[in-house]
């Protein structure tokens, strides 16, 4: 499986790009909970930019890093948004690659997921020198769309998902 | 504060279709006529009827990539001109001529008549023509790019003349254009205060008084001082990105009763806004919405001798307050109405109305409340 078309990518919560692709089937779907686990295997795959092994045999990404919780708590069922926050550890604390991991993470679970999750994905505290910065940039929509506008990235981000299956959840 | 069950009702009125295969970034209405731009991740500018609520035209060809703004020029007859903002780095001048846009008196008559003048809209004024869909799309002409920005434009905005054109970039620039002729631009000031991308630059609705809000938690405001544009206020609380600043309207107004017995506050509050003119919200990454204030200049006493010009241009801005918190997550707009309540949206999906309400007894009489009435409609990006 390789990535969809970058207009998909590029607007990954829009309703009517979701029906052009592989998600067709799950957007009339009842809503089916996800567990952590499930988004572990989603990720776990990912090929590390630098390295011929996956973020989960790196352990980038880890099972008890991965938190879903209701973007509303207060309104209970009536609100189906779920936030779900997947905390990253660079294998060095100034990897210079930690944004490109970081979104390709985002983009994968993205890709993957019904649009009402709202993906946060961030750098475990205290593992990268820089990691402030990096939160920030995985966190901006604008510079997110636009890195997924680059070429040069997109191959790159391509090449990390290769191992990943394009079925969705 | 009112009760739950008295607040108003927002319901949905119309679905703008078709819409965009990809992200909408941004919708503008246009400033007299009952016309809405959106542009899109697809390079596009779609223009609808908010009559109909029917696709008039679809502007392409002119980006490269996401066209991430745009803004209608203010104070124009005739002629509808509309500056885009894409991630391409460029900024396109689009113009069109209203023709038909303008309905003549017997379309105003009757809303009936919508239709026909819509119909008259989106032939470009050709009439009979049943070529529309073609004819419509040629109707807007490609007047000019204005190159200068070294990366992603984020958001462009028309002086209230109209003779001025700010845009804003990820290069951390802020340039403001200036219109010297037909389809003649230059450039009169570029100005990199900020230290991190800016996000957005709207005008004061009575001055030639710009503000920006950027990625370095910030917000800038800029004015002319003698020949030169500079900062002439930093606007500093926000502990995150400011996604968004609005001008509140030149006709302010406070929601509600006042008290009786507290009459005074009244004439209070409307000398205070006197001495500061329009406020500015900021909205932000950190979950929060401000309210600034200016803070009036003291008259200084000059010396006939001091050749020394009145004070600097220097403004000084106050936090006046802060909206109750009603999202959790980025807040990504806000905007003033004309009525004088304000709106607010982001990455929750939340829209969310506030307005201003007299403080009731035991409250300070310059204070207001604000409340938030009504929010829904999830997925909004």
């Amino acid at each position: 499986g390789t990535v969809p078309p970058s207009a998909y990518l590029s607007d990954p919560f829009s309703p009517s790009s979701l029906s052009d692709s592989e998600l067709s089937d799950d957007d009339n779907a009842e809503i089916e909970p996800i567990d952590e686990q499930e988004i572990y295997d989603l990720i776990s795959p990912i090929s590390d930019p630098e390295h011929p092994l996956t973020l989960g045999s790196l352990s980038v990404v880890n099972l008890p890093d991965i938190f879903l919780t209701p973007t509303f708590p207060e309104r209970g069922s009536s609100s189906p948004l779920t936030t779900l926050t997947v905390l990253i550890t660079p294998t060095i604390t100034h990897c210079s690659l930690a944004t490109v991991i970081g979104l390709g993470v985002r983009v994968r679970l993205e890709q993957a997921l019904p649009p009402r999750f709202r993906v946060d994905v961030r750098i475990k505290e205290g593992t990268h020198s820089t990691a402030d910065q990096v939160n920030r940039q995985l966190g901006d929509k604008e510079r997110v769309a636009a890195a997924l506008e680059n070429g040069t990235l997109m191959g790159v981000l391509r090449k990390m998902l290769e191992g990943c299956e394009s079925r969705a959840v | 504060m009112p009760s739950a069950s008295s607040l108003p009702q927002i319901s949905h009125l119309a679905t703008l279709e078709p819409s965009s295969p990809s992200r909408a970034w941004l919708t503008a209405p246009h400033p007299t006529l009952p016309l809405l731009a959106t542009c899109s991740s697809d390079k596009t500018v779609r223009i609808y009827s908010l009559t109909t609520f029917t696709l008039l035209s679809t502007i392409t060809g002119g980006h490269k990539r996401s066209i991430r703004t745009c803004a209608w020029k203010p104070n124009l007859k005739g002629e509808s001109v509309l500056a885009t903002g894409s991630f391409d780095a460029s900024v396109g001048i689009w113009r069109h001529y209203d023709n038909d846009m303008n309905p003549k008196p017997k379309d105003v008559l009757s809303g009936l008549d919508f239709d026909a003048r819509d119909k008259a809209i989106a032939d470009g004024g050709m009439g009979e023509n049943g070529n529309a869909d073609e004819d419509e799309d040629e109707e807007w002409r490609f007047a000019i790019v204005l190159d200068g920005h070294e990366s992603e434009v984020k958001s462009v905005a028309w002086s209230a003349g109209g003779n001025l054109l700010a845009t804003c970039s990820r290069d951390k620039s802020v340039w403001v254009w200036e219109e010297v002729g037909e389809d003649d631009y230059e450039t009169v000031a570029v100005m990199q205060e900020h230290e991190g991308d800016v996000k957005c630059v709207a005008w004061h609705p009575g001055e030639e008084l710009l503000a920006s809000a950027s990625y370095d938690d910030d917000v800038r405001l800029w004015r002319e001082d003698v020949d030169d544009w500079g900062c002439c206020g930093v606007l500093r609380g926000h502990g995150s990105t400011v996604w968004c600043v609005g001008w509140e309207g030149e006709v302010p107004r406070v929601f509600g009763d006042v008290e009786v017995g507290r009459e005074d506050m009244r004439g209070k509050w409307v000398e205070r806004r006197e001495g500061s003119g329009s406020r500015l919200m900021s909205c932000s990454d950190d979950l929060s919405i401000r309210v600034w204030r200016r803070r009036p200049k003291e008259r200084v006493q000059q010396s006939r001798l001091s050749i020394i010009r009145s004070g600097s241009s220097e403004e000084n801005w106050v936090e006046e307050v802060q909206l109750p918190k009603v999202h959790s997550r980025p807040i990504y707009a806000v905007a003033w109405s004309k009525s004088g309540r304000v709106v607010s949206t982001g990455g929750d999906g939340i829209v969310a109305v506030y307005e201003e309400r007299w403080r009731k007894a035991g409250g300070d009489a310059e204070s207001k409340d604000t409340k938030a009435l009504e929010d829904g409609v999830d997925r909004s990006k």
